[in-house]
């Protein structure tokens, strides 16, 4: 706990203890060229240090480090804090600056907020039934409904989104149709009102309703998306969203998925919210080997074009 | 980012609390010996040297010159900040669960535990300026009849006190008179943390059913609920950003050695307030966190956990940008 003899007293807190270490290690072994510390023009330091490795060898560190003042103004209660305060109890005399028995720092940790985490902690599928029952409770009790279908969920979260437009603007009938069966993938909802077969560039059009683009419902697909294919059937959410994550933000990860066996068809469409982002991973992924298999990504082309 | 970790504990963590003006960090353990740390660069400040058992809670006073703990060794005590003394001693018969000062630091309550044949007990008490005058004596005793009491803090301007219990219930209590105002029981199993908005129009729970809850303050009812797997040991509230942290994991006697970490899920886990969906987590702990305090600016946060560590994260500038799409749109 306490320094040790040869440690200069006014040591920096940011000095990493690896450096002490190596002094010593220095003077133990002599014969060796002493560290050098150059001031680069640059306002960078530059420090030249050998010191013997584990198998005997001689190595040179060279290190080089920027020093960066950042001042910030504080309260007086909290400057007189910082600066007079001695410190007491178990650490009691020792120097200013943290203790390295006490503090340190630890791995580098990663918060990416997003709006699209999946939740890996799901309960099993065992208790699905369960789960499904307190789903349909909670579904039962919310006050969530979806302008689209008028299902549980926010309205930017619907599995219509792209391919239904809201409720208010269609007859009543197609509310009817697209309410009930909320869960099955969009293309069962090829009817339209009436029964009468409706190509799918007309789908979802209700009279007199605004061409696409115009609408303020249409906004959200005009976030950039990316389609990316030959994905592996092993790939889910997750990953993709890992993938593209550290391009920027996304707005939405959808991979698509077989019906009946939930497998990865090969495709995913990612939709970012900087175009700029789109054109990165764009450029990064196409060709990228991810899973023994290369990807191919190109620009998703709009369901309404 | 990259954490300042604080091993100056040996036990699992109890609490974590910022001053008021966010450059203290004061963190209290099992270990019975509460520390307080610059929570700019993670140097230890001090010790509080005197408890003989576990110290479950703890309160800065608003001037940051002033702190008191809350022992499992029947006492609670009021500590100088800066001399690291003891200024005075409150003995009880059971162990003191919780503490909390009064806005203004005039008076304080501390909770005593249902142990021994006594139950669970408020007792508020005058703080002094000059301690000469300080007595031990009680201003007001308000004994809780039922489940004892797990959180307890002030109302806005000391009117009322609320208090959560290990039914999932909670109360408001008259604190000139002692008398239950409401009561409501909204959650279904111990309510572990309850901390505040900044301006009293409502707090946020943590209870081990899993759930953390936002309460209106007058009414009590439920604003918000936040589901997660495990049960919730803390939940904090971002003073700058409409977002919640919160803490937990498997229960310490319930983690297998074969599942590690991974399993127990033992992530601070952020959630959208208004929308209550999960928007991010950071990894780090070994053992189920504790307690969670963000800094009063909204910068950083502290989390303390069952492993003994605790960690302070300082946010990178990415988390300020980070919006909705429908936050986006109206702004």
């Amino acid at each position: 706990m306490a320094p040790s003899v040869n440690e200069p007293p006014a040591r920096n807190w940011a000095d990493d203890d690896d450096d002490v270490e190596l002094d010593a290690a220095n003077e133990a072994t002599l014969g060796l060229p002493e560290t050098v510390t150059v001031e680069q023009p640059d306002g960078t330091r530059v420090t030249t240090l050998w010191k013997i490795n584990d198998d005997g060898k001689k190595v040179k560190v060279v290190r080089k480090t920027r020093m960066r003042l950042i001042k910030s103004q504080v309260n007086h209660a909290v400057a007189e804090r910082k600066n007079n305060w001695k410190k007491f109890g178990e650490v009691a005399g020792i120097g200013a600056g943290p203790d390295s028995n006490s503090t340190s720092f630890a791995e580098k940790v990663f918060l990416k907020l997003s709006s699209t985490v999946k939740d890996h902690d799901a309960p099993p599928v065992e208790e699905e039934g369960d789960s499904l029952k307190k789903a349909l409770a909670a579904a039962a009790k919310s006050k969530i409904s979806c302008r689209i279908c008028q299902g549980d969920h926010w309205t930017s979260k619907c599995p219509f989104k792209d391919t239904h437009t809201p409720l208010g603007d269609l007859g009543n009938n197609e509310a009817k149709d697209s309410g009930s069966d909320a869960g099955a993938p969009a293309g069962g909802a090829g009817l339209g009102a009436g029964g009468k077969y409706v190509p799918p560039s007309l789908r979802n059009r209700g009279p007199g309703e605004a061409m696409p683009g115009s609408g303020s419902a249409d906004r959200r697909d005009d976030f950039p998306t990316l389609r990316i294919t030959n994905l592996s059937e092993d790939a889910n959410d997750q990953d993709v969203k890992d993938l593209v994550s550290r391009f920027g933000h996304t707005s939405r990860v959808f991979v698509s998925r077989d019906r009946e066996t939930n497998v990865c068809k090969g495709f995913a469409f990612v939709s970012f919210y900087q175009k700029d982002d789109a054109q990165r991973a764009l450029e990064k992924l196409d060709g990228f080997g991810y899973d023994n298999l290369i990807l191919h990504v190109e620009w998703a082309k709009s369901s309404r074009d | 980012m990259r954490p300042i970790l604080l091993h100056g504990h040996t036990r699992s963590l109890t609490k974590v609390k910022y001053n008021r003006d966010g450059d203290l960090l004061f963190t209290v353990s099992k270990d019975a010996k509460p520390n307080v740390w610059f929570a700019h660069n993670g140097e230890r400040l001090g010790s509080y040297d005197g408890h003989n058992g576990a110290v479950w809670d703890l309160d800065v006073s608003y001037d940051s010159k002033r702190l008191l703990t809350a022992s499992a060794d029947n006492t609670c005590r009021l500590w100088g900040v800066e001399s690291g003394k003891e200024l005075f001693r409150w003995n009880t018969r059971t162990a003191v669960r919780q503490v909390a000062f009064a806005q203004g630091d005039r008076m304080a309550l501390y909770v005593t535990d249902a142990t021994m044949g006594q139950p669970s007990t408020i007792w508020v008490v005058a703080i002094e300026e000059d301690l000469e005058n300080q007595s031990d004596e009680f201003e007001r005793k308000i004994i809780i009849n039922g489940p004892k009491a797990t959180v307890a803090s002030w109302g806005d301007l000391n009117k009322t006190i609320y208090t959560g219990h290990e039914d999932g219930t909670i109360t408001i209590w008259d604190a000139e008179t002692g008398e239950k105002i409401k009561s409501v029981k909204s959650h279904d199993s111990v309510i572990s943390d309850m901390q505040w908005a900044p301006d009293y129009g409502y707090f946020i729970t943590a209870s081990k059913d899993h759930t953390a809850k936002i309460f209106d303050a007058k009414t009590l009812r439920v604003m918000k609920t936040y589901t997660t797997q495990r049960p919730v040991n803390s939940a904090a509230l971002s003073p700058i950003r409409p977002h919640i942290a919160l803490g937990g994991g498997q229960e310490a006697m319930e983690v297998t050695q074969i599942g590690g970490a991974k399993q127990g899920k033992f992530e601070t886990r952020f959630f959208h307030l208004p929308f209550e969906e999960e928007i991010g987590r950071v990894k780090g702990h070994f053992g189920p966190i504790n307690t969670l305090a963000f800094a009063p600016d909204g910068r950083s946060f502290a989390s303390g956990a069952e492993d003994g560590f605790v960690r302070i994260h300082y946010f990178d500038d990415d988390y300020f940008e980070f919006n909705y799409e429908e936050e986006s749109l109206t702004a």
